[in-house]
């Protein structure tokens, strides 16, 4: 799910960017060091335009100059029980691997209906019923989170298509 | 689940009272009974004395597991005595036989969650690794059971057998070049025709961050593509290979660009889990019947019987396997004096061997202390990484291969001289004519593609008979309660293990061989690579001639004792290319293209009543000397001029200290590289400190080892020798310096300090130490030496 998160950053700031366009080196700082990161629990997706900078402190010793800046972001944290979207990466006898953004997920043989099955000769290896679904790398897949796991900066969901409307998503 | 009474209880405990009732459901840590122990506390009492008093306690007994209680096999009043007993029965929704990334896969709990209940972890319970992808995907060895039966049936209704294909020098080639790019734009190179073809690629993630944008150079083996295609009609094929997964990734964009053959079945180094062998068990955990592999190392496989070995593919010569590194050291053959495009044997002897083989550049106790320690050890991989890094540099920067084609163009200049002067010059169509270092003409995948056939019908013949004829009563015996059908079948199937080594050893059969002048001293025969590979194919290996040895396999231009021993014994003599000819076509194949030229008289001559012709075998010489002697003239000393020069000083003063033959100053060059090079040879035994202590013994009495014997005698006989004589050893000493000089020149060539420029200096001094004793502790012998020495000259 998305959120919108209030969060603060210190940023330390080296005297060579001392200059009239200090901001502009704060800001890009930001972006490049926050945006995409993922923060364990959640993964930060986009920072919005308004933030707000404190006053720079010189660092004693040092040189480097101190910022503090509050932003707001929009974060995204994925449930327990949670529907998504995500792209097929790898697809294998025991079920298939997907990406969910930053996530990555594994929908088990055993959360894949029954009525679907692996197909090693194809070309390349897929799950189908031989109808209208078929599940390969590269489909888009809508499933249910059933687990969700955060290592350091590894999240790691399993997944569910044994719903109805779940599955590969065949019109968008 | 079976819940045993667990460790750290205070036994025995008596139970009063069962809190759950069969098929009632079970919470994690909620209690299951309670019970009471006894034990001693100490307790105070008001006067502040301490007792210790004997008292019961009362304690809950809670649930390691959740589910639905099947069976209790305790009741009210029993009394546990110990550990290890079983209490209840509690069947479990999910029993987490599937994991990925410490989850569930089946119903997404946190498998890595431990707490004071825990009796099992629950990531203990998947631990087998089944996927070529992803090393994080962990399945329980039951599951390994049914997914492994699944893909046989498949496999088997298919008629379909699997195989691992290995990459690196056995589909391809790779180097790092850039020689290679210039050759490629250059039509007018004589390399142009064999580099045409030559893919290469970038890798992105590329850990080498002081290597900028390193460009890979792929040679694809001839015949890779239809022989692909072909063998995917009976084999699934797997990549299993020691390279990195991104580098894995782009091979198979080469070979197999629509992903029809390997799929996503590539399995690469950062899932292997070690880096130090290839295991069939990390794809096929359980059941190896129908696994073949093809390898151009036998050992990473452990001499596996599902392998068939693939002459190794050397397009660039000298690049090796840039992934081998990583790998055990492979101990390495004495190279024979290889037949090929150039015409003077010393010159391309310098232009083919597989010189700078990765490991090459590390000391011999680095690499004993390498392959010692286990590879998951971080410095062990560091160290690893670093030395692929610097061939990868040295490639980038040496560009060895440009050297050789140098080389070669001045060869072909200095013969177009030649012929210049003989008047009819045409020197545009000459220069066309270069030679060219690359060679496109392997065609080994052929054979391999013969035998692949051979064991697929072979494998289906026996399988179509067994089935043919089921012995029902001794399965049943056999199987297990679960789901009879499936294995039913699973006795039917014939096993690859057993099949292949048998048409193999049919091959050779009866056949018994000798090596001389081939594996390199110090080594043991039997566990030699070379040995093992015969004898998988039903040769008989043994240490010297007898009666039922066949055949000798030679160096060609050594005249050892086994090799007159076996031109007295009528024996066939050939090349080691004869068994590695029958090994890749798995047939016996004609020996007289390999045969070597052995002359008759010589054996006669010997046996006629030469008066010493005892000694070949004689106290003189131990048993290990034949290989001694002979070493000399083939192997490589990197040592530059200058080095030479000091090496020459200082005999120069051993000379004036004893008052020798001036002669001896002639033949300076013939033993230092005499002993140089039986010490290279030795060096897989020797470690560093041995050298050092070499050193020290420098002057010190000397040793009755053989080798310095047999220097010794080279040197004393050529100064004592009359004038014919003395030509012909001086010949010797010429063209030994040419050879070696170079090699000089290809050393020059490799900026990067190498270990043994240092090391055999030292040992050279020894070696002079030695021969100065043995001067004039073995004149006596050396007479008579100087005669046998002088027929086999004869003899050459």
């Amino acid at each position: 799910m998305f959120f919108v998160k209030e969060m603060e950053r210190t940023i330390q700031l080296h005297p060579s960017y001392f200059g009239p366009q200090i901001r502009q080196h704060l800001h890009r700082e930001l972006l490049t060091k926050v945006e995409g990161q993922n923060m364990g629990q959640y993964i930060i997706v986009c920072i919005l335009d308004a933030f707000d900078i404190s006053d720079g402190v010189v660092m004693p010793g040092s040189g480097h100059a101190e910022y503090i800046i509050h932003y707001k972001a929009i974060v995204w944290k994925p449930f327990k029980g949670e529907i998504v979207d995500g792209e097929v990466t790898s697809v294998i006898r025991a079920g298939f691997f997907l990406d969910v953004g930053a996530m990555r997920a594994f929908v088990a043989r055993s959360s894949i209906p029954a009525d679907m099955k692996y197909d090693a000769n194809a070309t390349p290896p897929q799950w189908t019923d031989n109808a209208d679904q078929v599940i390969e790398k590269g489909t888009q897949v809508r499933f249910k989170i059933i687990g969700v796991r955060t290592e350091v900066a590894e999240m790691f969901a399993v997944g569910s298509i044994k719903e109805d409307y779940l599955g590969a998503i065949t019109s968008l | 689940m079976k819940i045993n009474s667990p460790n750290g209880l205070h036994y025995p405990i008596t139970v009063v009272e069962l809190a759950k009732q069969p098929n009632d459901d079970v919470k994690r840590r909620a209690p299951l009974f309670t019970y009471f122990y006894e034990t001693e506390v100490t307790e105070g009492n008001k006067y502040g004395d301490e007792v210790k008093v004997k008292k019961k306690l009362p304690a809950r007994f809670e649930s390691p597991v959740e589910g639905t209680l099947a069976e209790w096999y305790i009741k009210n009043g029993s009394v546990i005595e110990r550990a290890g007993l079983e209490i209840a029965e509690i069947e479990e929704p999910c029993t987490h036989e599937t994991q990925w990334g410490g989850l569930c896969t089946d119903c997404g709990k946190d498998m890595t969650q431990v707490d004071y209940a825990t009796q099992e972890r629950d990531s203990d319970r998947a631990t087998v690794k089944m996927t070529h992808t992803s090393a994080s995907l962990l399945v329980s060895r039951n599951e390994a059971l049914r997914a492994e039966e699944d893909s046989r049936r498949r496999l088997l209704g298919d008629k379909k057998l699997s195989l691992i294909v290995d990459l690196d020098q056995t589909v391809i080639h790779t180097t790092c070049e850039r020689t290679i790019a210039e050759w490629q734009a250059d039509p007018n190179n004589p390399n142009y025709n064999a580099v045409k073809d030559v893919h290469s690629f970038q890798l992105a993630d590329d850990r080498m961050a002081n290597v900028p944008s390193n460009w890979y150079y792929v040679k694809v083996r001839p015949g890779t593509k239809e022989f692909l295609e072909r063998v995917s009609t009976m084999y699934e094929l797997h990549v299993y290979t020691m390279a990195t997964r991104a580098y894995a990734q782009a091979i198979a964009k080469i070979i197999d660009p629509d992903r029809r053959y390997f799929a996503d079945r590539i399995l690469s180094r950062d899932e292997n889990g070690t880096d130090q062998i290839k295991s069939l068990h990390r794809l096929f955990p359980t059941n190896t019947d129908m696994v073949v592999i093809i390898d151009d190392r036998a050992d990473v496989w452990h001499y596996s019987d599902n392998l068939i070995r693939v002459k190794a593919y050397n397009f660039f010569l000298g690049a090796g396997d840039i992934n081998a590194s990583f790998l055990p050291k492979q101990v390495e053959l004495i190279e024979p004096v290889q037949q090929a495009t150039t015409t003077e044997p010393p010159k391309h002897q310098e232009v083919s061997p597989q010189e700078g083989t990765p490991s090459d550049t590390l000391t011999d106790l680095e690499q004993q202390l390498l392959s010692m320690s286990s590879a998951d050890k971080p410095e062990v991989l560091e160290q690893q990484v670093k030395e692929q890094e610097k061939i990868i540099i040295s490639q980038q920067t040496e560009r060895p291969l440009l050297q050789k084609q140098l080389l070669l163009d001045k060869e072909d200049e200095a013969r177009e001289e030649a012929t210049a002067e003989n008047g009819e010059a045409q020197p545009v169509e000459q220069h066309k004519q270069r030679h060219s270092l690359l060679h496109d003409d392997d065609n080994e995948l052929e054979y391999v593609e013969t035998a692949l056939r051979r064991i697929h019908r072979a494998f289906y013949d026996e399988y179509q008979k067994k089935k043919a004829g089921p012995q029902v009563g001794r399965i049943a015996e056999l199987k297990g309660e679960k789901s009879p059908k499936k294995r039913n079948r699973e006795e039917f199937v014939p096993d690859v293990k057993v099949i292949m080594p048998r048409m193999k050893r049919s091959v050779l059969s009866g056949v018994s061989v000798v090596f001389s002048g081939i594996i390199p001293l110090g080594l043991d025969i039997q566990f030699s690579d070379i040995a093992l590979w015969a004898k998988s194919f039903g040769v008989q290996v043994t240490a010297d001639i007898h009666k039922q040895t066949t055949h000798l396999v030679a160096n060609p231009g050594r005249k050892t004792n086994k090799v007159k021993k076996a031109a007295r014994h009528s024996l066939k003599i050939v090349t080691v290319h004869w068994l590695y000819e029958c090994f890749s076509k798995w047939e016996r194949v004609s020996e007289d293209p390999y045969l070597i030229e052995v002359d008759p008289e010589h054996g006669l001559h010997a046996s006629s009543g030469d008066p010493y012709e005892e000694l070949d075998d004689g106290p003189l010489l131990s048993g290990e000397d034949d290989d001694i002697e002979d070493i000399g003239g083939d192997v490589q000393i990197d040592i530059s001029a200058d080095k030479w020069d000091s090496i020459g000083d200082e005999f120069d003063d051993f000379m004036n200290e004893t008052d020798d033959d001036n002669d001896n100053d002639t033949d300076n060059n013939d033993t230092n590289s005499d002993s140089e090079s039986v010490r290279s040879d030795d060096s897989a035994q020797t470690t560093d400190s041995q050298k050092q202590s070499a050193k020290k013994r420098k002057r010190a009495t000397a040793s009755t080892g053989s080798a310095s014997n047999s220097e010794a005698e080279d040197s004393d006989s050529s100064v004592k020798s009359t004038g014919s004589r003395l030509q012909r050893k001086k010949k010797r000493v010429f063209e030994r310096v040419t050879s070696l000089s170079n090699v000089m020149t290809a050393d020059k060539s490799s900026g990067l300090p190498s270990p043994d420029t240092t090391g055999p200096e030292e040992e050279q001094e020894k070696g002079e130490a030695e021969v100065d004793e043995d001067d004039d502790d073995l004149e006596a012998q050396m007479l008579a030496e100087l005669e046998r020495q002088s027929d086999e000259d004869d003899g050459e």
